[in-house]
């Protein structure tokens, strides 16, 4: 297992958001979590590279115990892609500056290296003209698919996805799943908080459901979305379906 | 009374070279005491938004007193007090200096702290789930961001430090104002000499002005 959490809890303040959590993800799955906004869905993505500090249980990530203060964070965070829901992008640096700054940085790459690895990635996502481009300049399905070559450029083992098309126009949410199939078929182990549940029908060898904290059902995707098993998961799949 | 004709404003022109010292002592009070101050602003700033409960406590003591104190106050203490204590006095133009350095230091403070605040969380999150430090991110993502907002807040300081270095008259540091006024006492030509320092401090404050607006547009052009 590459990820393991076994009754993870998280508390801001007096709210509990995530009331005992137990997951484990394989080596080249692709999770998809779906709830209602409120479930702790993001949150339990957070706290898999520790954006989150956990208040109670374990994390293990390839091999890690992230709840072990003593942990060099920065270390395991190389390894773990993320994917923001507002990108996050670097506005002063340009397209292939934002790839190549962490492989630099972190991984020692020479910017002639770290730039011919940005290049290749680009061209993947289909953004080989906008390597010069400030990140302004891009509509938003392609600032998130410069975002998920930023994270892919320090080739990490794992690929975390908070909401990656919730901010976007309806007409741009294609291009961005595209990359993100692509991603999924090359056996990428991938953890994907979603609203798109066509996505994660076609997509995610597993669909989680959450709801108040906890993981409510989980199954194979079309089980989970065509007959759901619990109330809740009914009730919210009418609601969005 | 007419200001033009009952004047001797070409009088002025024989004091010149001593004025011109005065703007001497002004520019070098200034440039050497706001990169003191931006250097202080920058590091109590930062401690301002630091993990540690001491560090930031300390910071905002700095920054209270020095801003909660009148420059003036600052300059004498420092000047004519500080010796008593010490027992050593500071050359004028030294504790000039420190006095800009240290007051200025206070306000860039305050703006290099809302700069940094003012850089969206997720810039940090981004960084840090890179795998790059606390400290790399701050450097390479979240200070550049900064450092642009809080260009055109320190211009404002700098333009109000230039000017409050002619405080400095009172500790003796042959400043503009300083040689203005020797001038003044000596040939009762006080509107002619105080208009023409005036002008002066106009000319430094404006030409900065002018510097910074270019700065600005350029840093907007690139991004």
């Amino acid at each position: 297992m590459i990820i393991e959490v076994s009754g993870l809890r998280k508390s801001f303040g007096d709210n509990e958001v995530l009331t005992g959590i137990d997951l484990s993800v394989e080596d080249g799955e692709v999770v998809c979590v779906v709830g209602p906004s409120g479930s702790g869905k993001s949150t339990l993505l957070r706290c898999l590279n520790r954006l989150e500090e956990s208040t109670g249980g374990e994390v293990t990530v390839d091999g890690h115990r992230l709840t072990d203060p003593k942990i060099q964070i920065d270390d395991v965070r190389a390894e773990i892609g993320m994917v923001f829901q507002q990108f996050n992008l670097f506005p002063h640096m340009t397209v292939i500056e934002n790839i190549c700054l962490a492989p630099m940085q972190v991984r020692g790459l020479s910017k002639v290296q770290a730039q011919e690895r940005g290049r290749a990635l680009l061209a993947k996502v289909g953004l080989a003209e906008k390597e010069n481009e400030y990140p302004r300049r891009l509509s938003g399905g392609q600032q998130q698919r410069v975002a998920i070559a930023r994270a892919l450029a320090m080739e990490p083992r794992i690929m975390l996805f908070d909401e990656p098309t919730s901010a976007l126009d309806p007409e741009l949410v294609g291009e961005v799943l595209a990359v993100m199939k692509d991603l999924a078929l090359e056996g990428m182990t991938m953890v994907v908080v979603t609203h798109e549940m066509g996505f994660a029908r076609e997509v995610a060898d597993r669909a989680i459901f959450m709801d108040g904290g906890v993981i409510v059902e989980q199954g194979d995707p079309e089980q989970v979305f065509t007959a759901p098993r619990n109330e809740r998961t009914k009730e919210f799949l009418n609601k969005v379906l | 009374m007419n200001i033009f004709t009952d004047f001797r404003w070409a009088g002025v022109i024989e004091f010149l070279p001593q004025l011109g010292v005065g703007l001497y002592y002004t520019l070098l009070v200034s440039v050497v005491g706001l990169i003191i101050g931006f250097a202080l602003g920058a590091i109590f700033g930062l401690l301002r938004l630091s993990r540690f409960r001491v560090l930031r406590g300390i910071a905002a003591v700095y920054v209270e007193v020095l801003r909660g104190t009148p420059l003036l106050v600052q300059a004498i203490w420092l000047f004519f007090a500080l010796p008593l204590i010490i027992h050593y006095t500071l050359p004028s133009l030294v504790a000039g200096i420190i006095v800009i350095g240290i007051n200025s230091g206070a306000y860039i403070a305050e703006i290099v702290r809302g700069a940094v605040q003012s850089v969206d969380n997720g810039q940090m999150e981004a960084g840090r789930s890179l795998g790059m430090s606390h400290h790399k991110t701050m450097l390479k993502v979240i200070w550049p961001q900064a450092f642009k907002r809080m260009i055109p807040p320190l211009g404002n300081q700098f333009i109000i430090s230039i000017k409050d270095t002619s405080l400095l008259s009172v500790i003796l540091v042959p400043e503009l104002l300083y040689q203005g006024r020797a001038i003044a006492s000596n040939h009762f030509n006080a509107v002619e000499i105080y208009t023409t320092v005036a002008v002066f401090y106009l000319a430094i404050t404006l030409t900065l002005s002018l510097v910074l607006r270019g700065v600005e547009r350029r840093l907007e052009a690139h991004s």
